[in-house]
């Protein structure tokens, strides 16, 4: 069980790490971002069915609803930014002005 | 041998976590992240959690079916750029397969106990496997699923306002 979750961890950790490293597309990062929610999600029910804390049993239900809301507000941004400049990239939010 | 499977699948987790962690072009991305959905949804059902399983093979691979949708529409490119000369992809797929032998070489034993028989109490109630979660969201957890419903909604007027133009 704990090469699993260290398994997990380390799935977390990278999409962490690409969170955090710069590439052209910003859409990748949203990507990321799900990736993250996904590795919390199995990681959380890996460790409910092993430690039998059922009356928790609702708090990926609970989680799965925070990444619906955070999937919604990062596609809402990208819409945003590339129907402002025609494209997803990075480099364009370094001007300040829309 | 059942958890040497679940262990191989996390394994393969990784793998699909590499793929779209080291950012390719955003269409090969959403492909992998698909698989590491499918994935993720394969090691939540061995664990024998079938309905927490059914959720996100359900909910998750539907919005990502719609987030795929839009990179797909979005990729213009007429080559889009792949893991072949990636640094980043070979870095991490390095730095991966480090820390699993420096692991290997420490503990090199997986096993997990499930005992799924075993029940929780909450209050009064008796709380059995995973959809007992749906029950709890309706019982006593009635708190969460207001403040939730709240949250979506709160969400839906953000995404209104974020793509609203200025006139």
């Amino acid at each position: 069980m704990t090469s699993i979750s260290l398994n997990l961890i380390m799935a977390f950790s990278l999409a962490l790490a690409g969170v955090l490293i710069y590439r052209s597309h910003l859409m990748s990062t949203l990507l990321c971002l799900e990736g993250m929610m996904l590795s919390l999600f199995i990681l959380m029910a890996l460790l409910i069915s092993h430690f039998h804390m059922l009356s928790v049993s609702m708090a990926p239900l609970i989680l799965l609803v925070f990444s619906a809301c955070e999937a919604g507000v990062g596609l809402a941004l990208l819409v945003k930014t590339s129907t402002d400049y025609g494209n997803d990239y990075v480099q364009n939010l370094n001007l300040l002005q829309c | 041998m059942k958890m040497m499977v679940i262990f191989l699948l996390s394994l393969l987790l990784i793998v699909g976590f590499v793929a779209f962690a080291s950012k390719p072009s955003p269409v090969y991305g959403g492909l992998s992240l698909v698989a590491s959905g499918g994935l993720g949804c394969a090691i939540v059902v061995s664990l024998e959690n079938t309905f927490l399983g059914l959720v996100v093979f359900l909910v998750y691979l539907g919005g990502m079916l719609v987030v795929f949708g839009y990179t797909a529409a979005m990729a213009t490119e007429e080559y889009p750029e792949s893991w072949v000369g990636n640094a980043v992809a070979f870095g991490m797929l390095l730095f991966t397969l480090l820390v699993e032998l420096i692991w290997y070489f420490v503990s090199g034993e997986v096993e997990i106990v499930t005992a799924v028989e075993l029940f929780d109490s909450v209050g009064s109630f008796c709380v059995g496997r995973d959809y007992s979660g749906v029950s709890l969201l309706y019982g006593c957890g009635g708190w969460a699923l207001v403040l939730l419903g709240w949250i979506l909604f709160i969400t839906i007027y953000i995404v209104l306002e974020v793509v609203r133009g200025r006139d």
